[in-house]
């Protein structure tokens, strides 16, 4: 870093986006964490500081020719040089701004849905770890920086998933995500050393060029590209490590708007299209991730299609829509991957928070009660909810529609129709969980008493009064206009963005191929099927409110047990990893080696015990061993 | 080498003996004034320690800070100590660990005086081993950090204290009937008639036969202080008997005391013997991390968790010096110094906890963190370290061991970064079980740790954060004589 | 048959007497007088030596007086050391003494 650091405006709105929550964290956890107000304005104030540099930095280099790159000595060790820097290209300045952006609205959002919680300022230093980590992340210009700060975003995700420490599921789900997620990233830094130790460094724009083949073969390219992607799959939730983010939901909502729909879990994504070019030259690497995206992408749908509580089926849409981004980018299309990145952390994070307004109002996760209290009454949140399942279902127009056309796009340039096949029958399903949804709150089959909030007695931590609850409703509402404009607007953004990411380098993308012209018409037909057959089995007067799925009992079963891959890692835990190995070893270490040490002890005590008896105590004994020796010295001497 | 004007390495050691010496002449029931002056005798090891640490020149490396006295004349036993690359973070790590341990068993009751006097001798064994250029010397001062530990765990311990401390003393005494007959093997071989190991370094003065005989013995004999697998069955017994700070000490100081004779004296002393013999050192390693991962999975007792963890790290630090590499070497160092700080934090927090609890077993503590929330964290950030976070200071040495030891062995290297996942487990499942959880009515009423209290656990996670952070602050110091030593190798 | 070696065949035998009776004597006693049989024994060998070899001086003779009156000595300090275990042990059995066994 060079003297002038404070004169280079980008470097600076670089440094201070990113640098400054940590700042806050800090401050936060050491000094006022008995000060919720203080905490949360503080903590508020750094990340508004982060959305402008970050729109700001967005903005001024709309029209890029080069990433700037910034790096300054972190480690020197031996020959291995460390950086600690920030690379500014296309692709981190957009994720950069969505980070700042949702972060900025969640925790406004968290104003008013925390409000009155004892670990409020707890709550606020973990947001701004979050934030620190992920902002630093995304413009981190090493793979290695990255992995850094992408396990501290790890880290972020189980402090505020067992935000509820009291709860013994949150504390369990924390562990879950904290252990799946690690094993995950296991095989990435497997990947990363492989990388480094054949190709030399870990420089991202160096991992991207073609360099890379020239000194790596294929076969280690593309053993290194599923390593790597190990991370993905456990950041991202795929198959098979999905189970941990439906579980996830423990946590705040408005956690699970920031972290498990918009950001963290769009880490794996945004891994993978930033090494996009690397994993590319291993054609093999992506096919898998292909059949991986696909697998998740219809596995999540089918969960979603029967469970009642709401914020499991958008954990399981997010992870259902992350394989279809990976899906996206595995086909070759690196603009339609980050375009739906793009659009559904704007929706996803604007469905998680409309359903924690509806939750914080009824105090129920359980949408069928929801929706027998009325809660088709909340009308923004209601309104904003299915404006963004709209657009999560690729209804036209809406933003969701244009990145999802995009995916298709790129899935129908493949040789192999399956895949299409594929993304369309994921269409359809999302249409219809969706929906399904909506309508039970919409039109519940009954409505009891209007359940409203203005009575007190609320539980505790809740309490307040009307004028202060109306105070805090807006606190909630605005995000949530904010986010449902940029839902109904982002879509039109789309050539305007595709330019800017993909503009000057030939970023290897599969767009222009056959414009399929018949595409458009099947996917918004399948996606309308999906919500009138949820209009049919919820929507509509007198009907049923059981879905076709949960008619067949088995089928239910299997999609609710999440296709047994929990019980099959809780038996996996039990039987080998405790039974088998921890067992063995605690044996080990008891019986043989410290029943060896002690039979050691023992055996010298018997040994002593035994020679004891040589010790007679009688005299003449004594007198006879010195005649005797006395004698064979005499001998010795004289002979 | 650089001839010192201030004997300040020697002014460490006689802090910890003056104070010693003060404390003796003290009558037994001014406890206060006790701690007070252990306090302030171990506030200037400290003091001293950090100022050498700076004070060291890196870009003209090499020994520094160095006196050497002739002792004994007929046996060449000089009074020898420096100051280099390898030896400064230890000597910082045992100032820190020295006066956080001493404010942490501030509020002993029972038998102040000896209390103290025996810290004091046990820690002026450590520094001396750590700033000594002398065979001779490091031998004595091994030994003399050896004996004040059977009674200060036999008489303030806990469980099994007899047990364990009887077991940890006969343990190290065999390491050391393993390290004497090595020394003087390469006393009587050398020719030089000298025990100086700068004299002893230079090459050629051991045949490759020599050096790998003398490793074996001395890497067994130092590797059972440092918890080498299979010999390492004495530390979590020992950990969990000692005293608070006692424990914190061993674990963070007393283990790597064992690590830092590896180094100083095998592998200084038999480079040849050390690659010959480096691919048994990493097999043992890693079994050591796997090993102490699995079975700190089943412990119910708080200090055996600790105990094996640190098992666990200790493999780890052998694995670095199993690969005759300048990261690896590194790494070991570094991961000596971070995990050192890390249990002694860990320690800290749990003696917290038993004080106010009187129990140590997982199952019957839990929801303990609505009710001392600043504890808790100490020991939550502890283990998040033990996991390897990055940005906390054991993330950089595991990073550059797992780098080095994948470079030269693969599948152990691999295997030792799948013990991570197992190390994550174990630990948050502690946490879990200990710490969240419904409030635990038993203990409801136990206050939090107070400012107090809690200054030497705040001294321990600035220290783990800071160097996590800014790891190039330590590494500098380290590669100024990693580097030139490994290439320095035949 | 008066020659050096009867006497030191004598003398042998006395002392190998005398060593079995300090082996094999139960009682503190007896072995105080298998001592002293010992004791005659070396008296006889420098009496018999001094006689054939170098009669001059009759110092074998001298010693043997020499000896008779350490033995009284020893004696005397044996008997008081005797006296002493009696006190303790109620016994002048050997076997008794065993205090110091292993």
């Amino acid at each position: 870093m060079t003297s002038s650091w404070f004169q280079d405006p980008t470097l600076l709105a670089a440094m201070l986006g990113a640098l400054l929550p940590f700042v806050s964290f800090v401050l936060i956890i050491v000094f006022t964490r008995p000060y919720p107000k203080l905490s949360a304005a503080i903590s508020v104030a750094s990340i508004s500081v982060s959305v402008v540099c970050a729109i700001f930095l967005l903005s001024s280099h709309w029209h890029l020719e080069q990433p700037i790159q910034y790096a300054g000595k972190w480690l020197i060790s031996g020959e291995m040089y460390i950086p600690f820097g920030f690379l500014l290209d296309e692709l981190s300045l957009l994720m950069l701004t969505i980070v700042a952006v949702i972060s900025f609205l969640v925790q406004v959002y968290s104003l008013g849905y925390m409000a009155g919680d004892p670990g409020f300022a707890r709550y606020y230093a973990f947001q701004s770890l979050f934030a620190w980590a992920m902002m630093t992340m995304s413009i981190a210009p090493t793979m290695l920086q990255f992995y850094i700060f992408w396990e501290l975003v790890g880290l972020a995700s189980y402090l505020l998933i067992g935000f509820y420490y009291e709860k013994f599921s949150a504390s369990e789900a924390g562990k879950k995500a904290f252990v799946m997620t690690r094993a995950g990233d296991i095989a990435f830094f497997l990947g990363l050393l492989l990388v480094l130790l054949n190709f030399g460094n870990l420089n991202v724009l160096d991992m991207n060029s073609v360099d890379v083949t020239a000194r790596m073969s294929p076969g280690l390219i593309t053993l290194s590209a599923l390593l790597v992607f190990g991370g993905v799959i456990g950041k991202s939730a795929q198959f098979p490590l999905i189970t941990w983010l439906p579980d996830a939901m423990e946590g705040p909502t408005p956690v699970s708007a920031l972290l498990h729909s918009a950001t963290m879990v769009a880490a794996g994504v945004y891994m993978f299209a930033r090494i996009f070019p690397f994993y590319s030259k291993s054609a093999s690497a992506m096919a898998v991730f292909l059949a991986i995206g696909t697998i998740t992408m219809l596995l999540a749908s089918t969960m979603a299609i029967v469970t009642r509580d709401i914020k499991q089926v958008w954990a399981y849409s997010t992870v259902s829509q992350l394989g279809f981004m990976v899906m996206g980018l595995a086909a070759g299309s690196y603009f339609a991957g980050v375009f739906h990145l793009t659009t559904h952390a704007g929706f996803k994070a604007l469905l998680f928070l409309c359903s924690g307004v509806l939750i914080h109002e009824y105090e129920t996760n359980d949408m069928f009660e929801i929706g027998k209290h009325g809660g088709r009454g909340l009308k923004i949140p209601m309104v904003c909810m299915t404006l963004a399942a709209a657009a999560l279902s690729g209804i036209p127009f809406l933003s969701g529609y244009f990145s999802k056309e995009a995916i298709m796009g790129a899935l129908a340039n493949l040789h192999n129709p399956i895949w299409l096949v594929g993304g369309l029958l994921g269409a359809f399903l999302t249409a219809y969980y969706s929906f399904r949804l909506i309508f039970i709150i919409l039109f519940p089959s009954k409505i009891e008493e209007v359940h409203h909030t203005e009575h007190g007695g609320h539980s505790a931590g809740h309490g307040h009064d009307a004028h202060h609850h109306a105070g805090l409703y807006w606190v909630m509402a605005w995000p949530l206009i904010i986010l449902a404009t940029v839902t109904v607007v982002l879509g039109f953004f789309q050539a305007p963005l595709e330019n800017f990411l993909l503009g000057h380098h030939g970023v290897a993308e599969g767009h222009g191929g056959g414009h399929h012209a018949w595409l458009p018409w099947v996917a918004v037909g399948l996606a309308v099927s999906g919500v009138g057959l949820a209009w049919l089995e919820f929507g509509r007067k007198g009907a049923s409110q059981v879905g076709f799925v949960e008619r067949i009992e088995p089928v239910r079963t299997l999609f609710a047990e999440r296709w047994y891959m929990d019980h099959f890692y809780r038996l996996f835990l039990d039987y080998v990893i405790y039974g088998i190995f921890s067992n063995l070893f605690t044996r080990n270490d008891r019986r043989v080696i410290d029943g060896g040490i002690d039979g050691i002890c023992r055996a010298t005590v018997g040994g002593g015990w035994v020679l004891s008896f040589l010790q007679s105590g009688m005299l003449q004994y004594n007198l006879m061993v010195m005649f005797a020796v006395l004698a064979l010295v005499a001998l010795y001497f004289f002979f | 080498m650089e001839f010192a004007n201030f004997p300040f390495l020697s002014a460490i050691l006689l802090s910890c003996v003056v104070g010693l010496l003060v404390i003796l002449f003290i009558p037994e029931d001014r406890k206060m004034l006790i701690k007070w002056v252990s306090l302030i005798f171990s506030g200037l090891t400290m003091v001293l320690s950090i100022y050498l640490f700076f004070a060291y020149d890196k870009s003209q490396g090499g020994l520094q800070f160095v006196e050497k006295v002739l002792w004994v004349e007929s046996m060449g036993i000089y009074y020898f100590n420096a100051a280099d690359g390898f030896n400064l973070p230890m000597l910082l790590l045992t100032g820190i660990v020295l006066f956080t341990g001493t404010l942490t068993m501030w509020e002993l009751e029972n038998r102040v005086k000896e209390f103290f006097a025996l810290t004091f001798l046990l820690v002026a064994g450590v520094f001396g081993v750590f700033m000594s250029m002398d065979l001779f010397f490091i031998f004595v001062w091994y030994d003399v950090s050896l004996f004040p530990m059977y009674p200060l765990i036999a008489i303030w311990g806990s469980t099994r204290k007899e047990y364990g401390a009887m077991k940890l003393t006969l343990y190290l005494l065999a390491g050391s009937a393993l390290i004497l007959p090595g020394i003087i093997y390469l006393f009587v071989n050398s020719g030089l008639n000298t025990f100086d190991v700068v004299a002893l370094m230079q090459p050629g003065t051991f045949t490759p036969f020599q050096q790998k005989f003398a490793f074996i013995l001395l890497y067994l004999g130092f590797g059972i202080l440092a918890g080498v697998w299979p010999f390492h069955t004495w530390s979590p017994v020992g950990h969990v008997a000692a005293p608070t700070s006692v424990s914190m000490i061993h674990a963070g100081v007393l283990m790597k005391l064992g690590a830092f004779g590896v180094l100083r004296v095998a592998i200084f002393l038999c480079p040849e013997g050390w690659q010959y013999w480096a691919q048994l050192m990493a097999v043992l390693a890693t079994c050591g991390i796997v090993y102490g991962a699995f079975v700190g999975l089943a412990q119910t007792d708080l200090k055996y968790v600790i105990g094996y963890s640190s098992v666990s790290h200790m493999g780890i630090v052998g694995l670095g010096l199993a690969t005759v590499t300048v990261d690896g070497l590194n790494g070991a160092v570094f991961q000596m110094f971070a995990h050192g700080v890390m249990t002694a934090l860990l320690f800290s927090s749990v003696g917290y906890i038993y004080e106010k609890t009187h129990t140590k077993m997982i199952p019957e503590l839990g929801g303990l963190s609505r009710t001392m929330p600043i504890a808790s964290g100490y020991f939550i950030l502890a283990a998040l370290a033990g996991i390897g976070v990055p940005c906390l200071a054991s993330f950089w040495a595991e990073l550059l061991v797992f780098i080095s030891a994948f470079k030269t062995y693969p599948i152990r290297g691999a295997l030792a970064i799948f013990a991570l996942v197992v190390g994550a487990l174990f630990m948050l499942r502690v946490v879990q079980r200990t710490f969240y959880g419904e409030k635990n009515e038993k203990f409801a009423h136990i206050p939090d740790v107070p400012f107090g209290l809690g200054i030497p656990r705040m001294i321990l996670v600035a220290v783990i954060v800071l160097f996590g952070l800014f790891p190039s602050v330590m590494l500098d110091v380290i590669q100024v004589a990693s580097i030139p030593f490994i290439s320095g190798l035949p | 048959m008066n020659s050096l070696y009867t006497y030191l065949f004598i003398a042998a035998l006395l002392f190998s007497l005398g060593i079995f009776g300090v082996f094999q004597r139960r009682s503190l006693i007896g072995m105080l007088i298998a001592i002293e049989l010992m004791l005659n024994a070396a008296s006889i060998n420098f009496m018999a030596f001094n006689r054939f070899l170098a009669p001059d001086p009759i110092v074998g003779q001298i010693y043997t007086l020499f000896i008779m009156g350490i033995a009284a000595a020893e004696a005397a300090i044996a008997l008081s050391i005797i006296v002493a275990v009696f006190r303790r042990l109620r016994s002048i059995n050997i076997e008794r003494a065993q205090e110091l066994r292993g």
